[in-house]
């Protein structure tokens, strides 16, 4: 079973959950059951009780972070260091949220999550704003959307998560290279440094061979 | 700001320069910003804009082992995953 997280209340949270639909829908057809708190349903009270409830295994977060938060809509706490983050015991956690693989991450792990695969720096992606009724048809979003969703597909195909994260990293590295070798100048001088950034600060901690 | 630290503001303006007016850039919890927003951080030199010449000159160091980044297409195993 599957968890996903997907606020939509600002620009950043409605393309990251927008692509993160075809997460579900992946899931959806290999069998494994997925629950998605939507909107204003990706709340505390919200998440808490699914986890007590369907125990999933794999838990996927997309919102705002911090380095020791996880939000939801409109900015809730969801997982906050020192208070809830045993709520991830035992479960695969991917968190596409700035940061919270800094703190929290590390302390999610020493309180019992498997693994935990994040960024210990802000996620930066680019958008088309003429693309803000259907984000999924965003290409440039999508440099840096797909291999943040390839975490996701590898694992939900039952790779471990060393192994997820190191398709993400080549999934990555094919931007890069399909970038450089395109050549013009948004490519390289705009768009090339932060897919760098996000690649280098995506993180996996615990047992890479935790898999579904 | 020093005469190098000018001159690096400058090289990450004329690099933001080339985004085009429809793009956007998301920053984490910092919010959503339009080229001219994001190079007025940089004049600033504020936070984000900090934060927009950290990652320029992290790339830029990068490059050095650029090859290290890049995968002929016959070593992508991804899509055989």
């Amino acid at each position: 079973m599957i968890l996903i997280t997907q606020p939509n209340f600002d620009i950043t949270t409605q393309w990251i959950s927008c692509w993160s639909t075809e997460i579900s829908k992946l899931a959806t057809d290999r069998k494994i059951k997925v629950v998605v708190l939507d909107g204003i349903r990706a709340n505390r009270k919200e998440f808490e009780s699914v986890i007590k409830k369907i125990s999933p295994k794999l838990v996927f977060f997309n919102g705002h972070g911090s380095d020791k938060t996880v939000f939801g809509h409109k900015n809730e706490p969801l997982v906050i260091m020192g208070d809830n983050e045993d709520q991830l015991a035992g479960k695969i956690v991917y968190s596409l949220a700035c940061l919270s693989a800094k703190t929290l991450g590390p302390e999610c792990i020493n309180k019992g999550t498997r693994a935990y695969i994040g960024y210990i720096e802000d996620f930066i992606f680019f958008h088309d704003i003429t693309k803000i009724s259907n984000p999924l048809s965003d290409q440039i979003a999508g440099m840096f959307l797909e291999p943040s969703n390839c975490i996701m597909k590898s694992l939900i195909k039952g790779h471990t998560t060393q192994m997820s994260w190191e398709h993400s990293q080549q999934c990555f590295k094919r931007k890069i290279t399909e970038l450089v070798m395109k050549g013009d100048r948004v490519s390289i001088n705009t768009y090339l440094p932060h897919l760098f950034w996000d690649m280098q600060n995506q993180v996996s901690l615990g047992d890479p061979n935790a898999s579904l | 700001m020093t005469q190098e630290e000018k001159l690096i503001q400058d090289i990450v303006i004329a690099r933001l320069n080339t985004m085009p007016s429809n793009i956007a850039i998301s920053i984490g919890n910092e919010g959503e910003f339009s080229k001219k927003e994001i190079i007025d951080h940089v004049k600033n030199n504020d936070n984000i804009g900090k934060k927009m010449i950290e990652i320029q000159l992290s790339y830029l160091q990068s490059l050095k082992n650029l090859t290290d980044y890049l995968i002929p297409e016959q070593h992508d195993t991804y899509h055989t995953a």
